[in-house]
């Protein structure tokens, strides 16, 4: 299993398959932005995100969407604000805002935001 | 405003007592097609109420679905009143002008959306109620300049950076008033509307030299009441970049001069300069050639960098392009039977109803189709026929607060809803992509337009338009 560090430092990829995306590291989700849905609510009655918690990696499931290859272009982004698994979600300094962009052959490239990316936690 | 509703509502009564292919009277003017001897069966204006109430309760209570079926039923909308006019009335000047009209439009837009979208403006300086106000009012100007499209894409993302330590929604609604909709009042780029008028023969500084007045008072009372808001906002705006060498940096300047050809070319018509050479019978002229182009080119040769700080997507003209197209296919009958209908009522159409009913179904329609059709009722009234550009002249020559209560009625009410004009939509969208979570379509109206707008709006009304 990959810390988050090391996926941004070695710049790994995660993958995309139809509404799934993979992620290769296992975290806490607080804020999901994508498009303009800001989803919160990852309870099991919710109807946004089904978060698979897999042994090595972090599965995600956008339920509104059938195909996020069809909704985002290029240039936008899955938002994500999170907590790395085994940090104190209850310290400001450990919620961390990666971009995710869709790529060719299902290729997910994740980044921490840049200042020039609008995320308001 | 009792009159505005009985005009309203003696208007849609008797669009019941027409019968399909009643003959033009003597005293009828049609709002398209000269020559047509007939009006349209008011039953056909259905496609153009079902499009308009599916435009504002799609994206609110059924999201997924009308995202991905919208430009369908728009289309499909659209060439059941094209079927009508050809199959049926045999006519195809009105339709052949819809086009027209549609595709200098969309030219437009298109062009001023790319040419935006290829820019970024990044703030280096602390936000605080004065650096806002002035930030709104330069916005408020600029509008006029790249429209209230542009200067919402543009501006929207540094504004939001520059209070995102404090921000609160009412300064999205406050941008959304201000540059999405009142500022862009004083030319024919400003706002859609505006634009079609001029396309119509509203000469194009005709709004600059009658809305001016009207115009820095609703500007000068929203600054003022933003800035009561924001004062009383207690947090305190602390990053600055340390990077930063300049309190303004612009990305992808060279863009700025793709807007200055397409504001060039908004002249480039054979009405405004007769040495043009007109492209007819093909719907299009050299000026949307200018303007399309314009939208390629600065699209081809934009840092990927910038676009992805955008976070470009052609979503958003690719939904103004579809439901567009049904909007100005759909519309033919409402503005012929208007037209007709004004002449009916004639007596009872004031300034003030034209004020009032342009801004009514602004606030909830789009405001560039009621536009028209409030043109076309006014210049009923006159017997004039919108579609001939030395009638819509000769109508500003007879008294033109019909035309200036039109006119800010339309732009101004269209800050009522989010889904009075195309940009509120966008910057709530753009807010909500930065994670802000935005007031609800009802949440909008009771605490910020009815609470705000509504009063300044009356203001004007008891001010300029009262007769």
């Amino acid at each position: 299993m990959y810390t988050l560090n090391e996926v941004i430092e070695k710049k790994l990829n995660g993958f995309c398959y139809g509404n799934r995306i993979l992620l290769p590291f296992k975290a806490q989700l607080l804020k999901v932005v994508i498009e303009s849905d800001i989803i919160t609510d990852f309870s099991r009655s919710s109807k946004g995100i089904q978060i698979v918690d897999q042994k090595d990696f972090l599965d995600l499931y956008f339920l509104e969407y059938k195909r996020l290859s069809d909704t985002l272009s290029a240039y936008e982004a899955i938002k994500i604000v999170l907590v790395e698994e085994g940090k104190d979600v209850f310290d400001w300094n450990n919620h961390r805002k990666i971009a995710l962009y869709l790529t060719e052959k299902h290729k997910v490239t994740i980044e921490e935001t840049d200042a020039d990316i609008l995320f308001i936690e | 405003m009792k009159k505005v509703f009985f005009v309203l509502i003696t208007f849609f009564v008797n669009l019941n007592v027409f019968a399909l292919g009643q003959q033009n009277g003597v005293d009828t003017v049609t709002a398209n097609a000269v020559h047509s001897a007939q009006l349209p069966n008011p039953i056909m204006v259905l496609p153009f109420i079902i499009l308009l109430a599916l435009i504002a309760t799609g994206p609110i209570f059924y999201k997924h679905v009308w995202e991905r079926n919208y430009h369908k039923i728009s289309i499909m909308l659209g060439l059941f009143t094209v079927g009508y006019y050809i199959g049926f009335l045999n006519d195809f000047t009105s339709v052949e002008h819809s086009v027209t009209e549609y595709i200098s439009f969309i030219a437009l837009l298109t062009s001023l959306f790319m040419a935006s979208g290829s820019i970024l403006i990044k703030v280096n300086f602390k936000a605080a109620p004065v650096t806002n106000v002035l930030f709104l009012l330069f916005g408020a100007v600029i509008s006029n300049l790249i429209g209230t499209t542009g200067a919402s894409m543009l501006l929207i993302r540094p504004f939001i950076k520059m209070n995102r330590e404090r921000m609160k929604p009412y300064l999205i609604i406050f941008f959304i008033f201000i540059i999405s909709n009142v500022g862009g009042a004083l030319t024919p780029i400003g706002d859609p509307p505006l634009f079609l008028g001029f396309l119509r023969g509203v000469p194009f500084f005709w709004v600059i030299q009658n809305v001016f007045s009207v115009w820095m008072i609703a500007v000068f009372l929203l600054l003022s009441i933003f800035f009561l808001f924001d004062l009383s906002n207690k947090k305190k705006a602390e990053t600055i970049s340390a990077e930063a060498k300049h309190p303004v940096e612009v990305k992808g300047a060279k863009n700025l001069i793709y807007f200055a050809v397409i504001i060039a070319a908004v002249f480039v018509d054979p009405k405004v300069m007769s040495w043009i050479p007109s492209l007819h019978p093909l719907p299009f002229g050299i000026r949307e050639i200018i303007m399309f182009s314009v939208a390629v080119i600065s699209f081809k040769t934009a840092d990927t960098e910038i676009l992805k700080a955008n976070e470009f997507d052609f979503a958003p003209i690719k939904e103004v392009a579809y439901l567009f197209i049904g909007i100005f296919l759909t519309m033919i009958p409402a503005l012929q039977l208007i037209a007709h209908e004004s002449r009916v009522y004639s007596s009872y159409l004031t300034q003030a109803t034209f004020y009032w009913s342009t801004g009514a179904l602004s606030s909830f329609l789009d405001n560039a189709p009621t536009y028209l059709n409030f043109l076309s009722a006014a210049m009923g009234k006159f017997g004039l026929n919108v579609n001939l550009a030395a009638d819509v002249k000769h109508f500003i020559t007879v008294d033109e607060v019909y035309l200036r209560a039109i006119s800010v009625g339309a732009v101004f009410f269209g800050a009522m809803t989010y889904i009075g004009n195309g940009p509120n939509f966008m910057v709530k969208s753009i807010s909500e992509q930065a994670g802000i979570e935005m007031p609800s379509f009802f949440t909008y109206m009771i605490k910020y337009s009815l609470t705000i707008l509504l009063p300044i709006f009356t203001l004007i009304w008891f001010l300029f338009f009262r007769g």
